[in-house]
C-alpha cells in the first residue's frame, strides 16, 4: 500500500477538507452547576471538557501566593479511553505536565490576574477523545469556561494548530495528519489585538515557510474566535432569558 | 461554504488486535466537475483542466479497470475519461506508488483528455459503506452512483459509459438509468474503438498475462527467491545501519553474475563504506532489476568476493581484491520501464518445450533478465523488435513475467533499430500535434511574421543603434545567439550578447511548453535530430537570422575602455536586427586581416565599393574588440584557477552542430573561443542575477570537483609515457595536461585528455534551494555560479532560466511577477528530469553512432577489405586483453589476447600474430603473452598495433564491433625510421579528413533534413558513394563521444 496522501493534487485532505478549512466545532458553556465555570467543546472528533474554580483563596501552602496577582493553576488530563489504544495513566505523566504548563502560560497572558492579588484560579481540562489538536481544543474549552466563570480577561484566547505538507500549510490537523510526522505548529492568539499568547513547534521547518504556516494558523484561530463568540452570545442570551423571567 | 459532517467507521487489525478507528469525512455541496457542459461553472469552481467538448460520450472506468488497464486508458485516442476518486484510491491502496504516480501524471498532463472527479467529497455522490458489504461492491456502487449524478449534473446532455469488469454490476446497473450505460471493457473497446488496433492487442496481452498469473499462483511450486522484507523492517534497518540503501546497477558484461549497488546519501557515511557493494549472482540479487532502489544486507567478511577485471565472457579467473558483498533484502522503488525484446528463434522456442505458450524473450539491454511472456503471436513476431512491460516478479518464478505492448520494427532494419535505441533510452518523440502547432506564430510569404507595436513599446529597440552580428557554423539554421560591440559617448565600451527570446513564443504551461519540458533537449542521433521545439520556432521566428527583425533577450555590459572592467550590466528584452550572419571561418579570416573572404559573405554582396569599405571597417572593429574583450575575460578566469581543458565548452557547443575543429587540440580557431567565452560570461552573469533575485528557486548548473581516486588510472598511464600529471587542482591538471604532449604521437595527448574528462563527474542542473552555496561551484570553468542561458532553442533548462531572468527583472522594477515560477521542490524534480534526459540524449547519440559503425562494417569482408584493417592505440590493459582506440574511425573496443579456447597471441618476428597455447601475465603498464614454446610478446600502453575490424552480429542485442590484433606493429609501417613520418602523416591526414568531412557532413545534413526517409532506404541497401559521406559523419561524432560524456 502506498503511503497516505495528505493533500491530493486536487487540493483535498484525507477527510475531504481543503487546506485552510477547520473541522466542525461545537461547544457548550455551563455544563456543570457545581463549578464556577465550565465548558465542553468538540473540534471534529477531539472532545474536551474544562472547569474553572476561582478566584479563591490560596489552597495549600500560603507561600505560593503572589503579592501582586492571582496564581493560575492548570491541570491537564486525558481519559484512558481517549486514544485508539487504551492508556494506562490518565494524568501525571510527562506529556500531561507539559501540557498543564503550556495552558498556564497561555492563560497567564490572557487573564487579568492583577485584579485578584493573593488568590488562585484553577483550570482543569480533561480530554475525552483525542483526534488531533488536543492543545487547541483544551485552550478553546478553557477560554469558554473562564468566560463562564466571569473572570475578567483581556480577550478570548483562541488556539489552532497548523501543519505543512508539500509546500502548503494545513490548518487544524487531524490525528491522521499529525501522525504522518510533518511539522506541527500550535498557536494561541488573542484575536482582536492579534497578539500571540503561545506559539509552539518542535519539528524542523524551513524559515521561509514559517510565515506561511503561522498565517494559516492565525487565520484559523480567528475563525475559531468567530465561532466561540457566537457560542458565548447564544449562552448569554439563553441565560438572560432564564434570569429575566 | 456549507459543510456537513459524516463519519466513516473503519475496522482495522494491527498485530492481531482489532482496532476501531473513527475518521471524519466532510462532504460539500459542490466539487469541480471539470465538464464544459456544467450548468453552473462558477459554483463548481472549474478552474483546472476541462474535458474537451467534442466527445460523443464520457467514459467512467470502474476501479478494477483503472487498476488493470491503465496502460490502455493512457492512449491519447481515448477521450473524455472521468476518473472517480474511489477508483483512484483503489489504485493507490492496492497497486502501489508507481502505478498511482502514473495515474497522477496522466491526470496532470494537459495533453490527455481526462479529469478526476472527487465523488467521495460530494454530498449527493457519497454513499456510506453498508454493514456486510464487501469493499469491491461498495466501490462499484459508489462509482455507478457518481456516474448517474454526473449524467444529471450535465443536464442529461452527454451519455455516460461506465466500464467495468464486474459482471454482476453490468446486470444490476445495466438498464437502471437511461443515458448511463454499463458495459465491460472488452465490449467498450469493440464498440467504440474498433479501429484502435494497438489498444486491442494490448488489452489481449494484459488479459493473457493476468490469466497466467492466476494459474501460477494456484500452482505455487517451490520458491526460487527469498521473500522481500516488509517496508517497515527495511526502513528501521536502514535507520539503524543494519541495511544499506542504494541503486542497483548491473555489470553489462556479466549480467548474470555481477551487479553493484551504488550507495545513496547518508547510508554511505554511516557504514564507512567507500566503494560500491557487490551483489554476486541472481539469487543474491533477489528479483531486483537494473536501476531499482534496493536495500542490501552485507554478508560476513569471509563470504566477500572480488570483481573481475577480465574482458568479455571469459570466466572470471582473476578476481581482484575481495570487496564488500551483500544480498538484496528488499526493493524500495522499482524503476521498471518499457523494454525492447526479441523473441527467440523457432528452434529455441521448441527447446523451451513443456510450457509452449509461455515464452522467454530476451531484452536488448544485456542488464535486464529474460522476461516471460504469454502470447500466441510468438511465431509472427520472430523477426521483430518488440516492446514489453514487466508486470510482476513472484518469488516462485525464475524470471519476471510481462506482457507484450507493441512492435517496433524488423531486426536489422535501420528504422527499427533507431526506434529501439529511442525506447531503450525512454525517448518519446512523436510529431508535434495540431493543438501544439496551433499555438505557434505564422510566418509564410503571404502572411509574414511582424514585430507587434505593443512589443515595440515595451522592448528596447536596438535595430537602429547597435551593430548586431552572429557567428555560427556554416549553414546553421537555429541561430540562438548574436553579439554587438560599440563605443559609448563617455568613452566606455558596451558589449551585448543577444539570445533568441523563445519564452515570448512558448508560454508557461502551454501545450508546446509541456511538450518541450518532456523532451527537455533536442536529441541528436548520428543521422538525424529530434527537435525540442517545432521548426517554425527553432529555424525561423526565434532564429536570429540576418536582416530581419527578431525579439531577443539581451545582456549588455558597460566596460571600461582600457581595463575592460565591468562597470554596469543591463538585462532586458529587446528587438534586434542582425546585420551579418557570419560563419566561424569567415570571422577568423576577417580577424586575421584577410579581407578576401568578404566575397563569401552575402551581406556585402550588392553594395558599392565605398559603403562596402565603410561597413567592413565597422564590422572589423567590432570583431577585433570582441576578441580583445574575450581574451581579457578568459585570462582573468584562468587566473582564478580555471581548468583549461582546451575550451571544453567550445567542443560541446560545436559537436552538436557536428563541427569538430577541436579534435586537434592545438589548433582551434580563436573565434571559437571568443564566442564560447562570451557565452560563458553571459551564462555566469545571468546565474548571478537569478540567484540574487531568487536565492531558493533558481536553476543553476554545477560541476562538482572530481574524486582524486578516479585520476589514478590517468596518472599511471601518463607515467608509462614519462609524464607527470598533477591532479590536485583544476589549474594544475590543465597545466600538466598541456605539458604531456608527445611530439611523435598526438593521439597520446588526446587520449590522456579524454581519460581526464572521464574521471570527472558530470555537470548537473540543480535548484539553488536544495544545495549549500559552497556546492554551486563549477569546477571545469572555475566559476562560483553558472547556468545555461544561451541556447533556449535546444535546451529546456535555458527556457526556465529565461523565465527566471524575466521574473527577476520585473522584481527589480517592483512590478508584478507575471511568470509562474517553480517552487524549489518542483524545480528540483525538473532538474532531475532534465539531467536524466540529457544523459539519455548522450546515450542515444552514442548508441546510434555504434549502430552506424556496425552497419558500415557489416557489409565488408574483414579478410579482404582494406578498410577493415587499421592502426590502433592501446589505451588500457586488462587481464586477458587490451582496449584499443582506432583514430581512423574513432572506434574504441576490446581486443583479446587470449581466445575462447585458451590460446594466447604470439607474434612472429615480422609482427604477424597467431594463436598458440601459452599464458598471459599482466603488469601495471604492459601485458606479456608467453607461449609454451618460450616466445613472448609484450604490449605496452600507447603502443600502436594493427587491428582487424569485424562485426559480431547478434540477433537479440545490438551488433558490436570486434577487434583482433593481427600485428604488434603499427599498420603498414614496420620500419622504425618511417614511424616518425607515419605519425606526421597521420596527423595531417586527420586534419585533412576532418576538415573535409566537416564540409561534407554539413552538406549532407542539409540534404538530409529534407529527405531522411528516402535517403535511408538507399543508404542501407546500396554500397554507393553516398555511404562514404555518411560514415565520415559518424566518425566525427565518435571522436567526440568521449568529450561529450562529461557534458559541461
Amino acid at each position: 500500500m502506498a503511503g497516505l496522501e495528505l493533500l491530493s493534487d486536487q487540493g483535498y485532505r484525507v477527510d475531504g477538507r481543503r487546506a485552510g478549512e477547520l473541522r466542525k466545532i461545537q461547544a457548550r458553556m455551563g455544563v456543570f452547576a457545581q463549578a464556577d465555570g465550565s465548558a465542553y467543546i468538540e473540534q471534529g472528533n477531539t472532545k474536551a471538557l474544562a472547569v474553572v474554580y476561582g478566584p479563591h483563596e490560596i489552597r495549600g501552602s500560603r507561600a505560593r501566593a503572589l503579592p501582586d496577582r492571582a496564581l493560575v493553576n492548570c491541570q491537564y488530563s486525558s481519559a484512558t479511553f481517549s486514544t485508539g489504544e487504551r492508556k494506562r495513566r490518565p494524568h501525571g505523566d510527562r506529556k500531561s505536565c507539559e501540557m498543564g504548563l503550556q495552558l498556564r502560560q497561555t492563560f497567564e497572558a490572557a487573564v487579568l490576574t492583577q485584579l485578584h492579588p493573593r488568590s488562585q484560579i484553577d483550570i482543569y481540562v480533561q480530554v475525552l477523545q483525542a483526534d488531533g489538536g488536543t492543545y487547541a481544543a483544551c485552550v478553546n474549552a478553557a477560554t469558554l469556561a473562564v468566560l463562564d466563570a466571569g473572570i475578567p480577561m483581556r480577550d478570548f484566547v483562541c488556539a489552532c494548530s497548523a501543519g505543512f505538507v508539500d509546500g502548503t500549510a494545513l490548518a487544524d490537523l487531524s490525528h491522521v495528519e499529525e501522525a504522518a510526522g510533518g511539522p506541527q505548529l500550535a498557536l494561541a492568539l488573542l484575536p482582536s489585538s492579534g497578539q500571540i499568547a503561545l506559539l509552539e513547534m518542535d519539528a524542523r521547518l524551513h524559515e521561509d515557510h514559517l510565515e506561511q504556516v503561522l498565517e494559516a494558523a492565525a487565520h484559523a484561530a480567528r475563525d475559531v474566535h468567530t465561532l466561540l463568540d457566537r457560542v458565548v452570545r447564544q449562552h448569554v442570551q439563553e441565560a438572560s432569558i432564564l434570569l429575566g423571567d | 461554504m456549507l459543510q456537513k459532517r459524516e463519519k466513516v467507521l473503519l475496522l482495522r487489525t494491527f498485530q492481531g488486535r482489532t482496532l476501531r478507528i473513527v475518521r471524519e469525512h466532510y462532504l460539500r455541496p459542490s466539487v469541480p466537475c471539470n465538464s464544459p457542459l456544467c450548468p453552473q461553472p462558477a459554483v463548481c469552481r472549474n478552474d483546472g483542466k476541462l474535458l474537451s467538448s467534442d466527445v460523443t460520450h464520457y467514459m467512467i472506468p470502474d476501479w478494477k479497470v483503472v487498476q488493470d488497464y491503465l496502460e490502455i486508458l493512457e492512449f491519447p485516442e481515448l477521450k473524455g475519461i472521468i476518473f472517480m476518486q474511489t477508483a483512484c484510491q483503489a489504485v493507490q491502496h492496492q497497486r502501489g506508488r508507481r502505478q498511482y504516480n502514473k495515474l497522477r501524471n496522466l491526470l496532470k498532463d494537459a495533453r490527455h483528455d481526462c479529469v478526476l472527479f472527487a465523488n467521495e467529497f460530494q454530498q449527493s455522490c457519497y454513499l456510506p459503506r453498508e454493514r456486510g458489504e464487501s469493499m469491491e461492491k461498495w466501490q462499484s456502487r459508489s462509482i455507478y452512483n457518481a456516474a448517474t449524478w454526473y449524467y444529471h449534473h450535465c443536464q442529461d446532455r452527454m451519455p455516460i459509459v461506465m466500464v467495468t469488469e464486474d459482471d454482476e454490476a453490468i446486470q444490476q446497473y445495466g438498464s437502471e438509468t437511461e443515458g448511463v450505460f454499463v458495459i465491460s471493457f472488452k465490449s467498450y473497446l469493440d464498440n467504440f474503438w474498433p479501429d484502435l488496433k494497438a489498444a486491442h492487442e494490448l488489452c489481449e496481452s494484459i488479459l493473457q498475462s493476468r490469466r497466467e498469473r492466476e494459474n501460477e499462483s494456484q500452482e505455487s511450486h517451490g520458491k526460487e527467491y527469498p521473500e522481500h522484507l516488509p517496508l517497515e523492517v527495511l526502513e528501521a534497518g536502514i535507520k539503524s545501519g543494519r541495511y544499506i540503501q542504494g541503486t542497483l546497477s548491473v555489470n553489462k558484461h556479466r549480467a548474470q553474475i555481477e551487479a553493484f549497488v551504488r550507495l545513496q546519501g547518508a547510508s554511505s557515511k554511516d557504514s564507512g563504506l567507500v566503494s560500491d557493494i557487490l551483489i554476486h549472482g541472481m539469487k543474491a540479487r533477489n528479483r531486483s532489476i537494473h536501476g531499482d532502489v534496493v536495500v542490501v544486507e552485507l554478508l560476513p567478511k569471509n563470504e566477500w568476493k572480488g570483481r573481475t577485471t577480465a574482458l568479455g565472457e571469459n570466466d572470471g579467473e582473476f578476481p581482484s581484491e575481495p570487496m564488500p558483498t551483500g544480498r538484496v533484502v528488499g526493493i524500495l522503488q522499482k524503476n521498471w520501464r518499457d523494454y525492447v525484446v526479441t523473441f527467440p528463434s523457432k528452434e529455441e522456442v521448441q527447446s523451451q518445450g513443456k510450457n509452449a505458450r509461455k515464452i522467454l524473450v530476451i531484452p536488448w539491454d544485456y542488464r535486464i533478465p529474460k522476461i516471460r511472456i504469454s502470447t500466441q503471436q510468438a511465431e509472427a513476431l520472430q523477426d521483430f523488435r518488440v516492446v514489453v512491460r514487466i508486470d510482476s516478479w513472484e518469488s516462485t518464478s525464475m524470471y519476471p513475467s510481462g506482457h507484450f505492448v507493441r512492435v517496433l520494427g524488423r531486426i536489422g532494419d535501420l528504422e527499427g533499430e533507431i526506434a529501439t535505441i529511442l525506447v531503450e533510452n525512454s525517448i518519446s518523440v512523436v510529431p508535434f500535434s495540431e493543438a501544439q502547432m496551433c499555438e505557434m506564430p505564422v510566418n509564410t510569404t503571404e502572411n509574414p511574421w511582424k514585430v507587434s507595436s505593443e512589443e515595440e513599446r515595451e522592448r528596447k529597440d536596438l535595430r537602429k543603434t547597435h551593430l548586431v552580428f552572429s557567428i555560427d557554423p556554416r549553414g546553421c539554421e537555429d541561430v540562438d545567439d548574436a553579439f554587438s560591440v560599440r563605443a559609448l559617448d563617455n568613452g566606455n565600451l558596451e558589449l551585448g550578447v543577444h539570445i533568441a527570446d523563445v519564452t515570448h513564443f512558448v508560454a508557461s504551461h502551454s501545450y508546446i511548453d509541456i511538450e518541450a519540458r518532456t523532451r527537455a533537449t533536442t536529441y541528436y542521433l548520428a543521422d538525424r535530430r529530434y527537435d525540442m521545439l517545432p521548426s517554425i520556432l527553432s529555424a525561423d521566428v526565434c532564429s536570429l537570422l540576418g536582416g530581419v527583425d527578431r525579439y531577443a533577450v539581451s545582456i549588455m555590459w558597460e566596460l571600461d575602455k582600457t581595463s575592460y572592467e565591468i562597470k554596469e550590466v543591463w538585462y532586458g528584452r529587446t528587438i534586434i536586427r542582425s546585420a551579418y550572419k557570419l560563419f566561424y571561418e569567415a570571422a577568423q579570416e576577417l580577424l586575421d586581416g584577410n579581407v578576401d573572404i568578404v566575397d563569401d559573405i552575402p551581406e556585402f554582396g550588392d553594395l558599392d565599393e565605398k559603403s562596402r569599405q565603410a561597413k567592413l571597417e565597422e564590422l572589423l572593429w567590432a570583431i577585433r574588440k570582441l576578441t580583445d574583450i574575450a581574451r581579457h575575460v578568459r585570462a582573468k578566469r584562468y587566473q582564478c584557477g580555471a581548468l583549461e581543458l582546451e575550451g571544453v565548452e567550445v567542443r560541446i557547443q560545436l559537436d552538436e552542430k557536428k563541427n569538430i575543429h577541436d579534435l586537434i587540440p592545438k589548433q582551434p580557431l580563436e573565434v571559437h573561443e571568443t564566442v564560447a567565452e562570451c557565452m560563458i560570461l553571459a551564462n555566469h552573469w545571468v546565474a548571478k542575477k537569478i540567484w540574487e533575485s531568487f536565492p531558493h528557486q533558481a536553476l543553476l548548473r554545477r560541476h562538482p570537483p572530481p574524486h582524486q581516486e578516479f585520476f589514478s588510472e590517468l596518472r599511471e598511464c601518463a607515467k608509462a609515457k614519462g609524464f607527470f600529471i598533477d591532479t590536485r587542482s583544476n589549474k594544475a591538471l590543465a597545466d600538466s595536461l598541456d605539458n604531456a604532449n608527445d611530439p611523435n604521437d598526438p593521439i597520446v595527448n588526446w587520449l590522456l585528455r579524454s581519460m581526464a574528462t572521464q574521471a570527472m563527474s558530470n555537470a548537473l542542473y540543480f535548484s539553488t534551494g536544495s544545495c549549500a552555496e559552497e556546492e554551486f561551484h563549477h569546477y571545469g570553468l572555475a566559476l562560483d555560479k553558472y547556468t545555461h542561458f544561451t541556447s533556449p532553442i535546444r535546451r529546456y533548462s535555458d527556457i526556465i532560466v529565461h523565465r527566471l531572468l524575466m521574473a527577476a527583472i520585473s522584481k527589480d522594477k517592483k512590478m508584478e511577477i507575471k511568470e509562474d515560477l517553480f517552487s524549489n521542490k518542483d524545480l528540483e524534480e525538473l532538474c532531475r528530469h532534465i539531467n536524466n534526459r540529457n544523459r539519455a540524449a548522450q546515450h542515444s547519440q552514442k548508441q546510434s553512432t555504434e549502430l552506424f559503425q556496425c552497419m558500415y562494417f557489416k557489409d565488408k569482408d574483414p579478410e579482404t577489405e582494406e578498410r577493415c584493417i587499421s592502426d590502433g592505440v592501446i589505451y588500457s590493459i586488462r587481464t586477458n586483453g587490451v582496449l584499443v582506440f582506432i583514430p581512423r574511425f574513432g572506434i574504441k573496443g576490446a581486443a583479446y589476447l587470449k581466445n575462447k579456447d585458451g590460446l594466447v597471441i604470439s607474434c612472429s618476428p615480422d609482427g604477424h600474430s597467431e594463436w598458440k597455447p601459452g599464458s598471459l601475465q599482466r603488469f601495471q603498464n604492459k601485458i606479456t603473452s608467453t607461449t609454451t614454446g618460450g616466445e613472448s610478446v609484450t604490449f605496452h600502453l600507447f603502443d600502436h598495433v594493427t587491428v582487424r575490424i569485424s562485426v559480431q552480429a547478434s540477433r537479440c542485442h545490438s551488433d558490436t564491433i570486434r577487434l583482433e590484433i593481427i600485428s604488434n606493429k603499427p599498420y603498414m609501417m614496420p620500419d622504425t625510421e618511417l614511424f616518425q613520418q607515419s605519425s606526421l602523416l597521420l596527423k595531417s591526414d586527420l586534419v585533412k579528413e576532418v576538415t573535409r568531412s566537416v564540409e561534407e557532413a554539413q552538406l549532407a545534413q542539409e540534404v538530409k533534413v529534407n529527405v531522411i526517409e528516402k535517403d535511408y532506404q538507399k543508404y542501407c541497401q546500396t554500397k554507393g558513394r553516398s555511404l562514404y559521406t555518411l560514415l565520415e559523419e559518424i566518425r566525427d561524432l565518435a571522436l567526440l563521444d568521449v568529450s561529450n560524456s562529461y557534458g559541461i
